[in-house]
């Protein structure tokens, strides 16, 4: 089995400069239990989707062995810096820009200093990895739609299967994605809207139910109704990369973002 | 102290191709130059900035994307190195600017008195957007200028167009509030690229102009219908339309620069000055300037 294991997690930075917020302390615990899990699975490399690194133009792949520096988030500057010290599998991402060309999908490889990595990354990095295995780390393309980002994944995992490499695959991103516009105490952070709580907790069921054809029916109005971050492709990412389905899924955490959705699940591979 | 005033307000695109064209020493990436109208355009904007003599540029950057209000540098002095995560093949540009955070505070202070959220960004070690250098150094490469840099609140993306306009119409009016009661002359710079359809792939040489032409012929055409108004000066008749066209032309300047800059200059129906337009993989790109000193609109230095 080359997936040894599958998260999906929150990409904001908030549950990790300020753990000790009541509302966000579960999401922090969430992904302690999850970085557990994710280091008794054994993987050789975690294959992370973060909907925050935008490309419009090709799918990127970072392939710079050793990235670092410290980063400092665009909205949340004002509670601290983002540090990071990312190793990467650069023969696995160098394969994935190589095989993108039989998926038809072109692909560019990021091999720079001072490239700015995002928010989501980090913070994944952070909090879930954080026995540092190597990474594969790749962008989310705004034209791609979740059957392209579905087979990204399939064909990074492809990739890693025949290296013969033991895969951790992550999709960083929210659920709902409605936000508080306004300052507010941040003690006092909840599901924006009623609505949007009723859906993520469906979603949720589902995740653990294993229900993936109705997780698959579902998603486009949960996009829509429920504003899910970046049409919920990082949900198909995981699909993707777990050769189309799961067997159920474990919630390590559920909570609010400043009013967004945020989760921590791990799913079952079949 | 005397009331400060707006002299100019310039549209000034940000695609970086233009900064990897031109191969100024801060950037690293070579090349055997490329979009010299659009480049050209600059070179004429940046002559008239010469005569204008302002004391600040004022610049809103649809890349410092905020969620939570309208964010201003606050910085006194930033430096660092900006790579583009969408082109890093081509910008990758050490920069140092100096921020006029008197100003920028006051921006801040009247934002919030117009019923905004804003924010001051006082962490030293932010990386300033690449729309904000590239439009910048278009405009000033001496960088001898102080900088205002102002986020570009998501509003016309989470709620609907013409909320999130009227909150760039009121934050531009704070703005122009903010610069009369400092005392600065003050040039407006909106970082925008009109029609925004683009290719979905990059020549192997970027800058080989023989596939650089635009992306789509009905958002020229809407782009030609734009810079038409703005060149006979009826402002008021290219805010009418300006929702169709953010719509039909998928046009940049929803992100709020354009109507920011308008909002603040007061909305003045004087002819624009086009400096040039181009395409950059696709997209429409103009330079254009609305000189109020020439105008009688503003004093000159």
């Amino acid at each position: 089995m080359t997936v040894v294991s599958a998260f999906l997690v929150p990409g904001s930075p908030l549950p990790y400069l300020r753990p000790d917020n009541p509302p966000w302390r579960p999401i922090a615990e969430g992904y302690e239990a999850a970085a557990q899990r994710l280091k008794a699975s054994d993987p050789d490399v975690v294959i992370a989707y973060s909907t925050q690194w935008i490309a419009v133009l090709d799918a990127l792949w970072q392939t710079r062995g050793r990235v670092q520096g410290v980063h400092v988030d665009e909205n949340w500057h004002d509670l601290g810096d983002l540090p990071f010290d990312l190793a990467v599998d650069t023969p696995l991402a160098m394969a994935c820009v190589a095989g993108c060309r039989s998926i038809g999908v072109n692909a560019k490889s990021v091999d720079y200093d001072d490239f700015p990595i995002d928010t989501g990354t980090i913070v994944m990095s952070a909090l879930l990895n954080k026995q540092r295995t190597p990474l594969v780390i790749t962008a989310n393309n705004l034209y791609h739609d979740p059957a392209a980002t579905e087979r990204l994944a399939k064909l990074a995992v492809d990739q890693a299967a025949s290296q013969g490499k033991r895969v951790a695959l992550v999709g960083i991103g929210a659920l709902s994605g409605s936000i508080f516009r306004d300052e507010i105490d941040i003690a006092t952070d909840k599901i924006r809207d009623a609505a949007d709580d009723a859906w993520n907790r469906r979603m949720l069921d589902l995740m653990v139910a294993g229900a993936v054809d109705e997780l698959r029916q579902c998603a486009p109005a949960f996009a829509q109704e429920a504003r899910a971050d970046m049409g919920f492709k990082h949900f198909f990412w995981l699909l993707g990369g777990l050769g189309g389905g799961f067997a159920g899924a474990k919630l390590h955490a559920y909570g609010p973002v400043y009013g967004s959705g945020a989760a921590i699940v791990e799913l079952i591979p079949s | 102290m005397k009331q400060g005033e707006i002299i100019a307000g310039f549209l000034a695109p940000h695609p970086p191709h233009l900064v990897y064209g031109e191969n100024p020493p801060q950037n690293e990436p070579r090349s055997e130059g490329g979009w010299e109208p659009l480049r050209w355009a600059y070179e004429r904007a940046r002559r008239s900035l010469e005569r204008l003599k302002p004391d600040v540029l004022l610049v809103h950057s649809p890349h410092w994307q905020t969620q939570l209000g309208h964010h201003f540098l606050g910085v006194s002095k930033l430096s660092g190195k900006s790579v583009d995560p969408i082109f890093p093949n081509l910008f990758r540009y050490s920069f140092s600017l100096d921020v006029d955070v008197e100003l920028a505070e006051a921006c801040c202070r009247e934002a919030q008195a117009a019923g905004l959220t804003a924010k001051m960004m006082r962490n030293p070690k932010f990386r300033v957007d690449y729309g904000t250098i590239t439009t910048l150094h278009m405009m000033r490469p001496q960088w001898d200028i102080p900088v205002v840099g102002i986020s570009a609140n998501n509003s016309p993306y989470y709620l609907t167009t013409k909320e999130g306009l009227e909150e760039m119409d009121r934050l531009g009016k704070a703005t122009r509030r903010a610069i009369e009661r400092t005392g600065r002359r003050a040039v407006v710079l909106a970082s925008n690229t009109l029609c925004h359809y683009h290719f979905h792939e990059e020549p192997a040489i970027p800058e080989d102009m023989s596939c650089e032409h635009p992306q789509s012929y009905a958002g020229y055409k809407w782009d030609m219908r734009m810079l038409d108004l703005m060149r006979s000066g009826k402002t008021r008749e290219m805010f009418e339309i300006l929702p169709q066209f953010i719509d039909e032309a998928f046009a940049e300047v929803k992100s709020g620069a354009f109507t920011w800059m308008f909002a603040a200059m007061g909305y003045p129906q004087i002819p624009g000055e086009l400096h040039g337009y181009g395409t950059v993989i696709g997209t429409g790109n103009a330079v254009v300037e609305w000189n109020l000193v020439d105008r009688g609109l503003a004093t000159a230095a």
